[in-house]
């Protein structure tokens, strides 16, 4: 992984490169950074990794209404 | 006027006959001097340059009809003014108005809403004007001279205020055709009577954009050439009409492509002509015009255009199947941004609203609808690159708002009882001063638990964050901060969000505290919440206030001694040195002897060099043969480089060695090739799975082959299997000897020497041997050696620890260690996150599967 430090990055959203002294870094603009804020805040980052487990995927049905419930409280 | 209407008739000049017919006329004329602002709009500088205008848009409507091509207007410099044209010239029959016979071109100049204009068999279309003509700028004149070229012969006549001052005289003859008015504004009306050449030519400019073909120039005898003595002066003349216009409004910007979309038709007697073209910028630039009267506030032409453009652009769209992750369709806002585009109609007898004509009332905007659908419809199916560029940034318009809606929504407080607005979840601290505070961010809910009841509440908050949930539908986990997580965090960090609401000095918290579990989800949500604190509370991680907490992945315990270990690294060297004392491992024919710290030394490195072997042996698939690598030393570019003819020696030795084992390990095709593209020999062989793989320079050039041959170098010389492992006495009771420091191991060892001489004895009596062919079973074997004193337990999650625990590990100031998250590591952090994120499933699940390779390899 590279540890040095970054001058430059690609704009999250519009992949533009964006210079570490910008004003808006690591966006290019402030129109990018709201969309990248937009897309947090409607849980649009998901990293997605399947259920390995067996057993797990054999109780995931019965146990998941009552785990819903409890987490939405 | 009177005058004229008598000269006229009489043949006489001003006999004094006057009679009521008289008056109705000159009140036409006085009506207009006397309230000027009526007729042109003001009698200031907009109303100058209007008389002008309404000078040149007879002269348009002669090119509209198809008589004129060329317009010239000059400013001389009195601030008087000339237009000339080359249409078809005034007519100067006589006619009978109100019982009198005049000549049509004086009707023209002294009678309001008089003029071929008004009888649409005429001019079809007309520049229309605000319907009052050129018998305003007549009456607002001091001066007009009139002269007309038609059918052979020159007409001149003088004009003052309104009011006629010779009779329309024929003057000779000539070839020429058209009109030439010359004016000079009253200064008596207007407050100021002074041209302003950059209106006068963006009105011009205009008007040659609408009329295409029509040339048009703009001379100012008021400014000279120094050097040569010439006028300023201007010339319009666009061949491609509007499509221009949009190219001059769009110059020095980038757009999205390169030709303005142009359209033109006439139906049910409209003319209608529509350009438009897409830049990089958010704003809307639409101008529109009605018989070349730029309509400022639209009508039924723009609200036919914009209806027709936002369902063009959703319907293609949806055919071009670019719409699968947009929930609504686009809106009109949406498909405007960034669009320049002018429309332009021509019609006959245009319904205008208010005053200022500035909207369009005819009922027009079905036809110009079912235009525009048809034709941009059929050139986004035509262009389909052009129609993804253009829809790409419709919905890229959408997701903004969409964005800029939910980041609202983020910081706006859900009620006025929401009081202070903390978070329901967070366990704050009763210290107030933010310096002394600390927040810690814990995933999971159990594990916030812990946190809770472990932390000093003095201080420290805890904010539990839910970052995985179970996917059910895809048997997935889904690793997420969900709205009301970013949300509940952000209220809690008390900064506020976004370009203009973030502010770190209203953060309530010093120190805020990543803690995770010590496992690839823990690391996934730590990845997580970085990214989020990098993009967007950039300033905290700039003021050093991001921390990463250390919780320990291993308790080991020995008799009631627990120990913490932070990570694989330092239990593999805690292990391998607790195993080391009291062994004898030699190696090699000479049966040359390794032991105490120098053993211990070699199997951390071993460690090391077996984690980088993996990674490579990941490349070929076969041991055996990565094991090869090493020990010919093939790691500089000159070990692939000879000439063309003759492979490298150690590539001559590679493909030796591969020969050998070709039919054991059941390869095919060894070989050695010259890559000319590098001008450098390697290997490629296809091996029992039939994979075709190839060891040269580019394998040798990755960092972890470098890595291995490194290590490699470190530990070659005690490297010569088969190993001898003698295991003498570890002078150890069984309970004195939980890792502690060193200092305090030493301490122990010594009492344990002094006193327990014979036991040692007696344990190298029974000292076993064990033989091992490889580095790799010999360092499994140490390992477990050095675990077997030990109950091991590996911390899976932080909720596996109790409070007091994760208290003296991870929490208390005076034990823990935290990293701190510099502004550099954005770049590091960005690449995990971009690869989690990526597109690339494979590239992602093996990025994954590399970085979870030491926690794998350990597993217990």
């Amino acid at each position: 992984m590279p540890k040095e430090k970054a001058h430059s990055l690609r704009c999250p959203t519009c992949r533009a490169l964006v210079l570490a002294s910008e004003e808006n870094f690591p966006f290019c603009s402030d129109r990018c950074r709201l969309i990248d804020l937009g897309k947090w805040a409607s849980g649009g980052y998901v990293i997605s990794t399947p259920v390995t487990d067996p057993e797990q995927l054999e109780n995931m049905r019965p146990e998941e209404p009552g785990k819903d419930h409890s987490e939405n409280q | 006027m009177a005058d004229q209407t008598k000269s006229k008739k009489n043949g006489g000049n001003g006999n004094g006959n006057y009679t009521a017919e008289d008056i109705k006329v000159l009140e036409g004329m006085e009506a207009v001097r006397l309230r000027p602002a009526m007729y042109i709009g003001s009698n200031g500088e907009m109303g100058l340059h209007h008389l002008v205008y309404e000078v040149v848009d007879n002269s348009v409507d002669e090119a509209l009809a198809g008589h004129a091509t060329k317009i010239d207007v000059t400013i001389h410099i009195d601030n008087s003014i000339t237009v000339v044209d080359d249409g078809r010239g005034i007519p100067v029959d006589d006619m009978v108005i109100d019982g009198e016979k005049i000549s049509a071109a004086q009707v023209v100049l002294t009678k309001l809403h008089a003029g071929g204009k008004f009888d649409s068999s005429n001019y079809k279309v007309s520049g229309g004007l605000h319907g009052v003509g050129v018998s305003c700028v007549n009456a607002l004149s001091h001066q007009l001279d009139l002269e007309i070229w038609r059918d052979g012969h020159v007409w001149e006549q003088a004009y003052s205020k309104g009011q006629a001052q010779t009779k329309l005289k024929k003057t000779g003859t000539t070839k020429k055709r058209g009109t030439k008015v010359h004016f000079l504004p009253d200064q008596e009306i207007f407050t100021t009577t002074e041209y302003n050449f950059d209106t006068l030519a963006q009105r011009l400019r205009e008007l040659a954009f609408l009329n295409k073909g029509l040339q048009i120039t703009l001379t100012d005898e008021r400014q000279t050439d120094p050097k040569t003595g010439e006028a300023k002066r201007l010339e319009f003349k666009y061949n491609g009409g509007i499509a221009e216009f949009i190219k001059h409004l769009n110059r020095g910007k980038s757009v999205l492509h390169d030709k303005p979309i142009y359209m033109e038709a006439e139906r049910d007697g409209v003319q209608m002509e529509i350009a438009l073209q897409y830049n990089d910028g958010y704003s809307e630039t639409v101008f529109s015009f009605a018989n070349n009267i730029n309509t400022v506030d639209g009508g039924s032409h723009l609200s036919g255009f914009r209806t027709a453009l936002t369902r063009t652009v959703n319907y293609a769209g949806q055919q071009l199947g670019l719409f699968k992750d947009v929930k609504e369709n686009l809106t009109g806002d949406d498909v405007r941004e960034g669009l320049v585009a002018v429309v332009s109609v021509k019609l006959p007898q245009p319904q205008f609203e208010g005053q200022t004509k500035g909207k369009l009332n005819s009922d027009i905007a079905g036809v110009v609808q079912a235009f525009l659908n048809e034709r941009l419809g059929a050139f986004f199916e035509q262009n389909p690159p052009v129609a993804r560029k253009i829809i790409n940034k419709a919905i890229e318009a959408a997701r903004a708002r969409e964005a800029a809606r939910k980041a609202r929504d983020l910081t706006r407080r859900k009620g006025a009882l929401d009081g202070g607005g903390l978070p329901g979840k967070l366990a704050d601290c009763s210290e107030r001063d933010p310096n002394r505070c600390e927040l810690f961010l814990v995933e999971g809910e159990s594990a916030g638990g812990t946190a809770k009841q472990g932390r000093d509440r003095r201080f420290q908050a805890i904010l539990p964050l839910k970052g995985k949930i179970l996917n059910v539908e895809k048997a997935r986990y889904d690793k997420m901060l969900s709205h009301e997580e970013i949300r509940a965090m952000i209220t809690a960090l008390g900064t506020g969000i976004g370009k203009d609401d973030f502010d770190p000095a209203k953060l309530r918290y010093g120190k805020i505290i990543l803690m995770t579990d010590a496992d690839v989800d823990g690391s996934h949500i730590r990845t997580l919440l970085l990214t989020f604190f990098f993009r967007h509370m950039g300033g905290l991680v700039k003021r050093g206030n991001v921390f990463i907490a250390q919780p320990p992945l291993y308790g080991i315990k020995k008799g009631k001694t627990l120990q913490y270990i932070k990570d694989d690294r330092e239990f593999v060297r805690v292990m391998v040195k607790r195993a080391a004392e009291g062994m004898i491992v030699r190696y090699g024919e000479g049966a040359a002897k390794l032991e105490g710290k120098e053993l211990a030394r070699f199997m951390t490195t071993l460690n090391e060099y077996i984690g980088f072997f993996d990674k490579v042996n990941k490349r070929i698939r076969n041991e055996r043969i990565t094991e090869i690598l090493p020990r010919l030393g093939l790691s500089q570019r000159a070990d692939f480089e000879r000439d063309k003819n003759t492979a490298s020696k150690s590539i001559q030795q590679l493909e030796k060695e591969l020969h050998k084992m070709e039919k054991e390990q059941q390869l095919k095709d060894v070989q050695s090739y010259f890559d000319e593209e590098h001008n450098l020999w390697g290997v490629q062989f296809t091996d029992s799975q039939g994979a075709e793989r190839h060891i040269n320079w580019e394998l040798a050039a990755t960092p972890e082959y470098r890595q291995m041959m490194s290590k490699f170098k470190q530990i070659e010389a005690f490297m010569q299997p088969p190993f001898v492992v003698e295991l003498g006495g570890k002078g150890t009771n069984g309970d004195n000897a939980a890792d502690l420091s060193d200092a305090e191991r030493e301490d122990l060892e010594k009492a344990a020497k002094k006193s327990s001489k014979a036991t040692t004895r007696r344990t190298k009596v029974e000292a076993e041997v064990v033989e091992k062919q490889s580095a790799r079973e010999l360092f499994e074997y140490v390992l477990n050696e050095g675990r077997r004193e030990y109950t091991v337990q590996r911390y899976k999650g932080l909720g596996e620890m109790t409070a007091e625990q994760l208290w003296e590990t991870t929490m208390d100031p005076e034990r823990r260690t935290l990293l701190s998250v510099k502004a550099e590591d954005i770049a590091a952090c960005d690449l995990i996150f971009t690869t989690l994120m990526g597109e690339d499933v494979e590239a992602r699940r093996k990025f994954i599967e590399e970085n979870a390779l030491d926690v794998k390899n350990l597993d217990i």
